[in-house]
């Protein structure tokens, strides 16, 4: 009997520990994640005023969206805003430079500029790794979540105090619809 | 494409006479190989015959002998028919798929370049390929060919040590440039696990065998279809947009067999299952069939197709 119950409690234990552990790796993971998005950010701060110098001997006309994405670079970059603000900087912040790149299709002088397609490049390649970075993150909070509310794990995880946290929201990829019929014969 | 306006006109110009020719020489041939076919036969029989079973010598040894000799030579007879076929008209069927495709027959990729591409984990023990071909499409260098890799297993010791092969991969082989540059390793398998095990394939697919992460992606049907590994999270994602996955899928559906994907060092390594042995003449059959040499065709477009399909030629980002 006394055996039993010391066996008992042993599995438990050990159990707990499993789950803790787990908890801890999908939190940290969460983290991790959303670090990579901040460190994709920070390229794009770098990259904004490489931009702007190079687009505005051209552009007459865009001003002030030159001026809103400085500013709003600014604002971003201050430590003064709360995560929801930054959020919804970097997301306008998006917004203005494509239609900054939409803009640029009306001066091909700009578009034959050698430094110029190079910015553009790295801009999308840096847009690209922002989006994985993103996707990685709300794979990553999706696990945590999911960790947090089934059971038994979510006995522990509100022993720790683990609360839901809210995924990106990623505009709808589009979704290209390609015909999928086998073309080939296999036999 | 080509000068011409489409298959059948560049069939009927440039291939027709030839082709009648290659098969003027496979009747002959086929003759030949009968008659070769029929005297080793005649001399398996009357050795079977005539040699005593009685004595000491046996009686398989020169029967065995005969029986190789004749289909030696009736090997060497119709090798050079089939390599006429090959160099004539698959050649320049490449051509009209894209001028710059450049074929070799007895060509096929490295069996170095097959093992760099991680796809699969069983030593390769014999390699072996054909039907080389490479070029540049747009901006993208691709070369691919048929291959045959096996493992070698061996069973019990001493006396009783036999060797057999487990077939790794009967198909064919792609390597492309890949539009993005990338530095960690990623690789996209067959799902066979989650179509198995459902959501217990998952947790299965977690125990990666020295293959990385297991990346967890957001579109359902990929999932279902396939598995990726990874090394790093946010690099599978970068390299494996939703665009990409839709397309994977698709280019999957095209061919209606395995296909594996490995992501490495800016490139994509593509192996694809397929049992049946492409670009070769039959050798009871006609070989100016129209429809056959356009099946070739559809095979060749399908496998240059893969830059299209997979939009390898979009260069918007920082790789030139």
């Amino acid at each position: 009997m006394l055996y039993a119950i010391i066996a008992a409690v042993a599995i438990l234990l050990i159990s707990a520990i499993l789950i803790f552990n787990s908890l801890i790796r999908r939190k940290n993971d969460v983290e991790n994640a959303f670090a990579s998005i901040d460190v994709m950010l920070r390229k794009r701060y770098d990259l904004i005023p490489k931009i702007v110098e190079a687009v505005k001997t051209y552009m007459t006309y865009e001003r002030e969206l030159l001026t809103e994405i400085t500013q709003l670079r600014i604002k971003a970059l201050s430590q003064a805003i709360t995560p929801e603000e930054r959020v919804i900087i970097e997301n306008r912040l998006g917004q203005q430079l494509t239609s900054l790149l939409v803009a640029v299709e009306n001066y091909p002088d700009l578009k034959a500029s050698a430094n110029f397609l190079h910015l553009q490049g790295t801009l999308n390649e840096v847009e690209e790794q922002l989006a994985a970075s993103r996707r990685a993150f709300n794979a990553a909070v999706t696990i945590y979540n999911n960790s947090i509310e089934v059971f038994p794990s979510n006995l522990m995880a509100s022993m720790m105090n683990y609360k839901r946290r809210t995924l990106f929201e990623i505009p709808a990829a589009k979704r290209e619809e390609i015909s999928a019929k086998p073309s080939v014969n296999m036999a | 494409m080509s000068r011409y306006g489409n298959f059948r006109e560049f069939y009927e110009k440039e291939l027709r006479s030839d082709l009648e020719s290659i098969d003027l020489r496979r009747k002959e041939t086929n003759k030949k190989a009968l008659t070769a076919l029929l005297i080793t036969a005649i001399a398996v029989v009357t050795e079977l015959v005539l040699i005593p079973g009685d004595t000491n010598f046996p009686k398989a040894v020169p029967v065995i002998v005969t029986a190789f000799a004749g289909l030696v030579a009736i090997g060497i007879v119709s090798e050079s028919y089939r390599k006429e076929y090959k160099e004539k008209i698959i050649a320049r069927i490449a051509g009209y798929a894209d001028e710059g495709l450049v074929y070799s027959p007895e060509g096929f990729i490295p069996k170095e370049e097959f093992i760099r591409s991680r796809i699969f984990n069983l030593s390769c023990d014999k390699y072996s390929g054909e039907d080389y071909f490479r070029g540049r499409i747009g901006k993208t260098d691709i070369e691919f060919s048929e291959v045959t890799a096996k493992h070698r297993n061996i069973n019990g010791t001493g006396k009783n040590r036999s060797e057999d092969y487990t077939i790794i991969l009967k198909g064919l082989f792609i390597i492309a440039d890949f539009n993005k540059n990338f530095k960690t390793h990623t690789i996209v398998l067959p799902d066979t696990a989650e179509k198995l095990f459902g959501k217990f394939g998952q947790t299965l697919q977690s125990v990666s065998f020295g293959r990385g992460e297991l990346i967890r992606l957001e579109d359902p049907r990929f999932e279902k279809e396939f598995c990726v590994y990874g090394e790093d999270q946010v690099e599978a994602r970068y390299i494996l947009t939703p665009s990409l996955m839709e397309r994977i899928l698709a280019y999957r559906k095209k061919w209606n067999s395995r296909v594996y994907l490995s992501f490495l060092d800016s490139k994509v390594y593509i192996a694809i299952y397929m049992y049946r042995n492409l670009f070769e003449l039959r050798p009871f059959k006609p070989a100016a069939d129209y429809s056959f040499l356009e099946e070739n065709l559809r095979f060749l477009t399908l496998l240059t197709g893969i830059v299209e399909d997979l939009n390898l030629n979009t260069r918007i980002w920082t790789k030139e």
